[in-house]
């Protein structure tokens, strides 16, 4: 059986363990919470997480798009990138990937699963660094806003439009 | 009630990661991105404020005075005597965890003591060591503080007081689902009122207060800079519909007295909605001549002294009343705004009222009785301009907002403090065709906080502002993905504010609305000339082509 036939046929099992180790790379107590979805306005982590995962395995499946493949990390990512992790830990779950696989398929999907997990953890983190930049962007833009409007009002400086603030 | 957590789970079986061990041994990890900066010493002492200082929440010495236990164990004896519900809520919680993945900052973070029943334990347990009879005898017996859930107040337990007290938007969703009605809201209040008294409090609160309680706003205008900023909407409301509107300011025996929070006369996009104010008290002064006059003295309706002390807010809201009786008006008209509501509907009535030299609010236009605000004198401008539209007395094109696909977002303090959840709804439906609302779990009494309330909406600490808005965002991003929404609209002005950061970075398509800024689109003053642009002096729907 081809490897993708092996993964589709183990889809869900796949998913589930690996939304399980995505999971718990938060604090035990959190993690409880978090891992049952019952309505994903009540969890929007989990229900973030979860489409995710599965937005990026299927996306396995294909040849793989950087640009698709950002846009389905895109959920997960841009809540872990405003969280307690440090850059490794923020993208590290995708790696679980490679070990949660292996265990599941009889066979061993071999080096070419492997690099494209990599690809997968290489599009996540140019994910995180856009999300970090676009916090970095906002925080300067909202600053510089409120400075230039305490000088426009006291007459100092001309009105500014938005592009020129950045 | 929550099943993913029991009570024995939740707080017995607590085991950070990757620290081990009981969460109430927890060093706490001030992080940048989420904490605020220190008060400058300055704003405390304009407010005479204990231990103005200059210090730093990253130093292991906070520069505390020297007997702070026994200002912290006096502070909450004193407010156990004086507030009954404070009493209550450190007693009555069984800790059923109904509360725990309720509250957005949780939802956001994933940080564990952001759950309300742990943000409340911080305080609950020192309150267990030190006043409940079990707690003194359990702390003499080896291990017994564990057993009876409570700790000594330390330097730690203090850090992490602040930590968390000021991760908390104060917006009450969790005690909406508490089966005891526990308000967690009041319990970071009094969490907050106990830090002030070793002067800690956050800056973007202080320095607002010291403003507002010197200039009578948070922002610090001047009342001539005040007038500048509306004399300058003035001209931009005459260039788009040809009316002279201006304001008139400070007039003794004037009808009513509007008060607004500062942030709608100089940020964007709630000076959008003053203009909606504006365009809308022309209107009724030239059909109905209802006389409404601005103050340049109670220039703010916000009130940051809120969420510092039950002391401060009463010193700052009492301008409100102070000006209604010097100008000798019949009732007070207030704007959009979040906690200001709270403190009116809930406070100011038995804190500086009863404001018995003012009439119960009728709208002269209509003669409907504001019932609800029979007390306070007070009215929000959304039941006043639903009762309008309700009668027939104001003529609007609609169309001019057609462009406009709109949810609407819930604001905390309106929605759960004063039970406002129909007005604006009436008002946005009747000047705009497209409304969708958000899923039920997230709007009206189950509203999700913007993240960036009580104080929060500082810059220093965007990522906890952005995490707490997630569950926001979250709904927001849903209906705009399936019903096209592209327009926030809210009756609060830090809203305003934090809800257009938040949707930059969660959901960049949609813009951020005031009510009455729709209001003033749609509104045909008497006179006016062919609009061809809206208040942002972006072209009316139909009107893109005439720009060149």
């Amino acid at each position: 059986m081809n490897i993708n036939k092996s993964l589709e046929k183990n889809r869900k099992k796949i998913i589930d363990q690996w939304f399980e180790a995505t999971i718990k790379s938060y604090p035990p107590e959190t993690a409880r919470v978090l891992g049952r979805i019952k309505n994903r306005f009540d969890n929007p982590v989990g229900s973030a997480t979860q489409e995710s995962l599965e937005n990026v395995f299927d996306q396995l499946l294909k040849d793989l798009d950087p640009g698709k493949l950002e846009d389905a990390l895109d959920p997960v990512i841009r809540i872990r990138a405003v969280q307690k992790f440090t850059a490794s830990d923020a993208v590290g779950f995708v790696f679980e990937l490679k070990e949660i696989v292996k265990n599941i398929l009889e066979n061993a999907p071999g080096e070419d699963f492997d690099r494209k997990v990599d690809q997968v953890a290489l599009a996540a983190f140019n994910r995180f660094m856009k999300c970090r930049e676009s916090i970095f962007l906002i925080k300067a833009t909202e600053s510089k806003k409120r400075i230039h409007r305490a000088f426009e009002r006291a007459g100092l400086v001309t009105e500014l439009k938005d592009e020129d603030l950045l | 009630m929550s099943d993913e957590l029991k009570p024995d789970e939740l707080l017995d079986k607590v085991d950070h990661s990757p620290a081990s061990g009981s969460w109430m041994d927890t060093t706490v990890q001030i992080r940048p991105g989420i904490f605020s900066y220190a008060a400058k010493p300055e704003s405390l002492e304009t407010l005479s404020a204990p231990n103005p200082r200059q210090w730093n929440p990253l130093d292991d010495d906070w520069k505390l005075p020297e007997n702070w236990q026994e200002i912290i164990h006096n502070g909450i004896k004193e407010r156990l005597e004086k507030f009954r519900t404070f009493k209550i809520f450190m007693d009555v919680c069984v800790r059923c965890g109904a509360c725990a993945d309720k509250c957005h900052f949780f939802l956001g973070t994933g940080d564990p003591l952001n759950m309300p029943v742990l943000r409340a334990e911080l305080l609950r347990s020192v309150y267990r060591n030190d006043f409940t009879t079990a707690g003194k005898i359990l702390s003499k017996i080896p291990g017994g503080e564990k057993l009876g859930g409570g700790r000594p107040m330390t330097v730690e337990v203090l850090k992490q007081w602040w930590y968390y007290f000021f991760q908390c938007t104060e917006c009450r969703r969790c005690s909406v689902f508490c089966p005891y009605g526990i308000d967690t809201a009041e319990i970071t209040i009094m969490g907050r009122e106990l830090l002030n008294l070793l002067g800690l409090n956050i800056d973007w609160i202080a320095t607002p207060v010291s403003n507002c309680y010197q200039t009578g706003n948070h922002l610090g205008i001047q009342p001539h800079a005040f007038k500048d900023m509306l004399d300058f909407f003035t001209e931009d409301i005459e260039e788009i519909t040809g009316v002279n509107v201006e304001p008139q300011f400070n007039v003794k025996g004037a009808d009513i007295l509007f008060i607004t929070p500062s942030g709608d006369v100089f940020a964007d996009p709630g000076t959008y909605t003053c203009q909606g104010y504006m365009i809308l008290f022309k209107y009724l002064k030239d059909k109905y001549d209802l006389n409404v006059t601005w103050s340049t003295y109670a220039s703010e309706g916000g009130n940051f002294g809120f969420f510092t002390s039950h002391e401060t807010m009463k010193r700052l809201n009492a301008k409100m009343y102070a000006e209604a009786k010097r100008l000798g008006v019949k009732w007070i008209l207030g704007g959009e705004c979040g906690h200001m509501w709270r403190v009116i509907n809930q406070y100011m009535d038995t804190m500086n009222g009863p404001a018995d030299f003012l009439e119960e609010p009728v709208n002269p236009i209509t003669g409907t009785k504001f019932e609800n605000a029979k007390s306070t004198k007070m009215v929000h401008i959304t039941e006043f301009t639903a009762d309008l539209i309700k009668h027939g007395k104001l003529e609007l094109d609609k169309s001019r907002n057609s462009n406009r696909v709109m949810t609407f977002h819930d604001s905390c303090n309106p929605a759960r403090g004063m039970g406002l959840l129909d007005e604006p709804r009436y008002c946005i439906q009747n000047v705009c065709d497209n409304f969708f609302e958000m899923p039920e779990n997230t709007i009206r009494e189950q509203t999700f906080c913007c993240g960036s309330g009580a104080g929060l909406n500082a810059g220093e600490n965007i990522e906890l502002r952005m995490a707490g808005a997630l569950p926001r965002a979250n709904a927001v991003k849903y209906v705009h993905d399936k019903f096209g929404v592209n327009t926030l609209g809210t009756i609060c002005a830090i809203d305003r504010a934090a809800l257009s950061t938040l949707c930059e970075y969660w959901v960049p398509e949609v813009e951020v609305y005031g009510v009455h800024e729709l209001v003033g689109n749609a509104l045909i003053l008497p006179g006016e000339k062919k609009r061809e642009t809206d208040l942002r002096m972006e072209p009316l729907p139909g009107m893109e082509d005439d720009d060149e």
